[in-house]
C-alpha cells in the first residue's frame, strides 16, 4: 500500500523536529491530472535548494526503464518545472510528446549532480475513464501513471496508429468474441472493411488462426474457437496474440485495451478459462491481458476437478 | 488543552487509525495533541498525521531497529492488566502492561482518549487524578463478546466520557451498562473533504469500497449487480478493496457471467480519487459501526445506496434526499435501488449535491468542536465533583466486579 500525501498545507515546514516525533519521508510527490487527450499534468512542491523565483532550469525528467539515456536520447524526456501560481511547481506532458511505448520512471532534476526520484501524490484520473479519443491519424498516446511496487512514480506508455481497442468479451463453451473498436486509421470503417482477426501462436509463428471479422462503423467483432487453438497443442501453456491485419497486407493493429485508468489490466480485466477436448489432452482456453496491456489467449492443461 | 491519545498501533492501516489522526490533527489546530501508539512495527506511519501532532510508541517492534523489543523476555509473558477478554490480547504482554501503565501514571495531560476497549481499561485503571479520562468505542457495544462486556462492565464508571460513533450504539450503552455519572456522548467519526473535485454524476459507474469481508456481504452486490445489468448494460461496478473473500467473490462474478461489468480492483489508497470516477456509492454491509465509506462517497459527491443495516448508514443517509437506504440481503431491492438513481439522471445529481452539502457535518473541524466541546465540559467540571464521580465510580465499579465474578460462577453451576 502506498502512503497518502501528507494531508493540505506543507508539514513539518521550518524547525527541525525532534528525534521522536514522525518525520514525513524527504521524497518529494508529485500530484498528477490527466486530460482526456491523453496529456498529463504534475505539480510538486519545490525541492530544497530549488529556488522558483530565480534563474534555474528544474525539470521533470522521465527515464525508459531499460533504456540508457546516455546513449540514446529518446529514452530521457525533459519537461520544464515552471511555477503554477499556487507557489508550488507545474510540469506538463501534452500528448503530442512522443513517449515511446514502455515504461518511465519519474525523477526530478534541480541541478544538483543526482536526479531524484518522485513518489506518487494525488492522482486524478477521471478523465482517462471510458476515454473516447477523437478522430485524427496521429499515433494514439496513452500514459497511465502508477505506483511501482517499490511505492515510486513511474507512467505506462503506449503509442499505437492505428489502435484496436478491446472491449467486452463474450465467452461460451465454443470460444471468445472480442468486441472492439479501431481507432487512429484515416477511414476505420473502410480498413475494417478490408481485415481479418489472426490468432498467432507465441511458440511457432508459422501457428496462425485467421477469422473474419464484423463489422459496424469503427466497431468490430470477431470470434475465435478454443478448439482451432487446441488443435496443434501438445501440453504446457500456449500463448495466442489477437491482431486485426489488413488483406492487401497494408497494415495490422494488435488488440489491446488501452483506453481508461487501469495502468496494469492483468489482474482486474480477468475472464474464467473455458474446457476444451483436444485431441492431444484435456486443456482449458480462455482470454487474459498481457503485461503490455494487449489482449491473448491462453491455451493450458486443465486442472483436474477437485 | 493537552490532549493525548493512545492508540493500538498508529503505524497501520485501519479506519480507527485514519478517524485518530485525522481529529488529532484538527485538534492540533487549537491544542497542544499527541498520538501514543502502543506498538510501532515499521518507521513511518502508512497515514501520514498532521505536522503538529506529536507521535511516538512505547513498544518497538521494527525488527531492524536498535530498539527492537520483540525479543524481551516481558514481552512472551502474558498480560494482567490488558483484559483477556479483549480482541487484540494476544498482542498484549506483560511488556505492553509496564509500559502503558508507567505512561499512564506519568502522563501530563488535561485529556487521555482510549481508541479500544482494552486501552480504555487501562486509562479507567491508571490514569492520573486530574485528568478527564474518556474511552473511544469505535465498533459497537452490541458486537462486543458477552465476557468482554462484562470487562467493560466492570471498569468504564471510572472512565469520565465514552464516546460512541452513532447514536444507536450510545442508546445500548446507556441501556446495557450501568455508568452513573459517565457521560455517553455518540460523536460520528470526521471524514475530511476529499482532496479532488467531487464527482460530476456523469460517469457510468457504481463503486463500492471496503475490506473484501463477509460482514460487507460484496457477494449480494455482485448479485444486485447483475439484476442492474440485464436493464442497464452500460453501467458497470468497481468494487476496491483487498481481502479474504476475493476468491469467492471472482468466482461469482464469473459464474454470473458478470466479468464486463464487475471489477474487483484490490486496494487503493487514497480512495477519494476512486469515488470521483463513479456516480453512485453502493453500500451491503449487513453491519456497520459506523460507515466511513458512505461518508467518504458522499463527501465526493455521489449519493449512497445503502442497507439500512445497524449501526451507522440509518444515522448517515436522509433516505430519498441525499442516497437511499434498503432493506440488509434482499437483491432485487438493491437493484432497484441502484436503477432508480441510475435512470433518473437530473435525481442522480439532485442526491448527489444534497450527498455533498449534508455530509459536510461529518468535516473534521465540525468532529473536533463536538470533541473540544465534551472535553472543556469534562476538564471545566471542579476537582471535588470530578474526584467525587470518580468516588462513585470506584465504588461501583469494585460491587459490580463482585458481581460479575460471582456471575459465570453461577451459570456454570446451573448449567451443569
Amino acid at each position: 500500500m502506498t502512503p497518502v500525501p501528507t494531508p493540505a498545507g506543507p508539514a513539518n515546514a521550518g524547525s527541525p523536529v525532534p528525534e521522536e516525533f514522525t518525520i514525513v519521508s524527504a521524497a518529494p510527490r508529485a500530484d498528477c491530472i490527466a486530460d482526456s487527450a491523453g496529456g498529463l499534468t504534475f505539480d510538486l512542491d519545490a525541492p530544497e535548494g530549488a529556488d522558483a523565483s530565480g534563474h534555474w532550469s528544474a525539470a521533470l525528467v522521465l527515464l525508459r526503464r531499460g533504456g540508457n539515456a546516455v546513449e540514446n536520447a529518446d529514452d530521457e524526456v525533459r519537461l520544464p518545472l515552471t511555477p503554477n501560481g499556487d507557489g508550488r511547481l507545474r510540469a506538463v506532458l501534452p500528448s503530442t510528446v512522443p513517449l515511446p511505448e514502455g515504461r518511465w520512471d519519474v525523477y526530478v532534476d534541480v541541478g544538483e549532480a543526482e536526479l531524484q526520484r518522485l513518489l506518487p501524490g494525488l492522482a486524478d484520473l477521471r478523465s482517462l475513464v471510458d476515454r473516447r479519443p477523437g478522430p485524427s491519424t496521429s499515433p494514439l498516446a496513452v500514459r497511465i501513471p502508477y505506483a511501482t511496487k517499490h511505492g515510486n512514480l513511474s507512467l505506462r506508455s503506449w503509442q499505437r496508429a492505428p489502435h484496436a481497442e478491446a472491449g467486452d468479451l463474450v465467452l461460451d463453451a465454443k470460444g471468445v468474441t472480442v468486441h472492439g473498436v479501431l481507432h487512429r486509421a484515416e477511414d476505420p470503417a473502410e480498413w475494417l472493411a478490408g481485415a481479418v482477426a489472426e490468432a498467432r501462436c507465441r511458440r511457432d509463428p508459422e501457428l496462425v488462426c485467421t477469422v473474419p471479422l464484423e463489422t459496424a462503423g469503427h466497431g468490430f467483432s470477431f470470434t475465435v474457437a478454443h478448439q482451432e487453438l487446441c488443435e496443434r497443442w501438445e501440453g504446457g501453456p500456449d500463448a495466442w496474440d489477437l491482431w486485426l491485419r489488413r488483406t492487401d497486407g497494408s497494415g495490422e493493429a494488435r488488440v489491446a485495451r488501452l483506453l481508461d485508468d487501469v495502468a496494469e489490466k492483468k489482474q482486474i480485466f480477468v475472464y474464467p478459462a473455458q474446457p476444451v477436448d483436444a485431441p492431444y489432452a484435456p486443456a482449458q482456453a480462455g482470454p487474459y491481458y498481457t503485461a503490455d496491456n494487449d489482449l491473448a489467449i491462453r491455451v493450458d492443461e486443465r486442472p483436474p476437478v477437485s | 488543552m493537552h490532549i493525548s491519545f493512545l492508540i493500538h498501533n498508529a503505524y497501520g492501516i485501519g479506519g480507527t487509525i485514519r478517524t485518530t489522526f485525522n481529529l488529532a490533527g484538527t485538534l492540533a489546530e487549537q491544542h497542544d495533541v499527541e498520538i501514543v501508539s502502543v506498538f510501532r512495527h515499521r518507521d513511518e506511519p502508512v497515514f501520514a498525521p498532521s505536522g503538529k501532532v506529536r507521535l511516538r510508541h512505547l513498544v518497538d517492534l521494527r525488527k531492524d531497529s536498535p530498539g527492537y523489543e520483540g525479543n524481551d523476555p516481558e514481552y512472551e509473558r502474558p498480560a494482567t492488566v490488558f483484559p483477556s477478554t479483549e480482541g487484540r490480547y494476544k498482542q498484549y504482554s506483560a511488556l505492553t502492561d509496564r509500559r502503558i501503565a508507567d505512561h499512564l501514571r506519568t502522563l501530563d495531560c488535561d485529556v487521555v482518549v482510549g481508541t479500544r476497549p482494552g486501552l480504555n481499561v487501562h486509562i479507567a485503571q491508571q490514569a492520573r487524578r486530574g485528568i478527564a479520562r474518556v474511552g473511544q468505542e469505535h465498533l459497537t457495544l452490541g458486537t462486543h463478546a458477552a465476557p468482554l462486556k462484562l470487562t467493560l462492565r466492570t471498569h468504564y464508571p471510572r472512565l469520565d466520557a465514552v464516546t460512541t460513533v452513532t447514536e444507536a450504539d450510545a442508546a445500548t450503552y446507556r441501556k446495557l451498562m450501568r455508568l452513573p455519572g459517565v457521560r455517553v456522548e455518540a460523536v460520528p467519526n470526521s471524514i475530511p473533504a476529499p482532496v479532488v473535485a467531487p464527482a460530476d454524476s456523469t460517469g457510468k459507474w457504481v463503486v463500492a469500497a471496503g475490506r473484501l469481508a463477509p460482514a460487507k456481504r460484496y457477494d449480494v452486490l455482485v448479485k444486485a449487480f447483475g439484476k442492474v445489468v440485464a436493464e442497464r448494460p452500460d453501467w458497470r461496478l468497481r468494487i476496491y478493496g483487498g481481502g479474504a473473500e476475493k476468491a469467492k467473490l471472482r468466482a461469482l462474478i464469473d459464474k454470473l457471467g458478470l466479468y464486463n461489468h464487475v471489477f474487483l480492483m484490490g486496494p487503493a489508497n487514497p480512495l477519494d480519487p476512486e469515488w470521483v470516477k463513479g456516480s453512485i456509492g453502493a453500500v451491503t454491509s449487513s453491519l456497520e459501526s459506523f460507515g466511513m465509506t458512505i461518508v467518504e462517497a458522499m463527501r465526493c459527491g455521489l449519493p449512497v445506496v445503502s442497507t439500512d443495516c445497524p449501526h451507522g448508514p440509518g444515522e448517515i443517509i436522509d433516505n430519498g434526499v441525499d442516497g437511499l437506504l434498503v432493506p440488509v440481503g434482499k437483491t432485487d431491492a438493491i437493484a432497484a435501488g441502484l436503477l432508480k438513481l441510475i435512470n433518473d439522471d437530473e435525481l442522480r445529481r439532485r442526491m448527489g449535491r444534497a450527498a455533498l452539502e449534508n455530509s459536510a457535518r461529518f468535516d473534521p473541524a465540525e468532529i473536533a468542536g463536538r470533541y473540544e466541546h465534551l472535553f472543556a465540559e469534562l476538564t471545566g467540571r471542579g476537582a471535588l465533583r470530578g474526584s467525587l464521580h470518580r468516588t462513585r465510580g470506584a465504588l461501583l465499579s469494585g460491587a459490580l466486579r463482585t458481581k460479575d465474578a460471582v456471575r459465570p460462577a453461577l451459570r456454570r453451576g446451573s448449567a451443569a
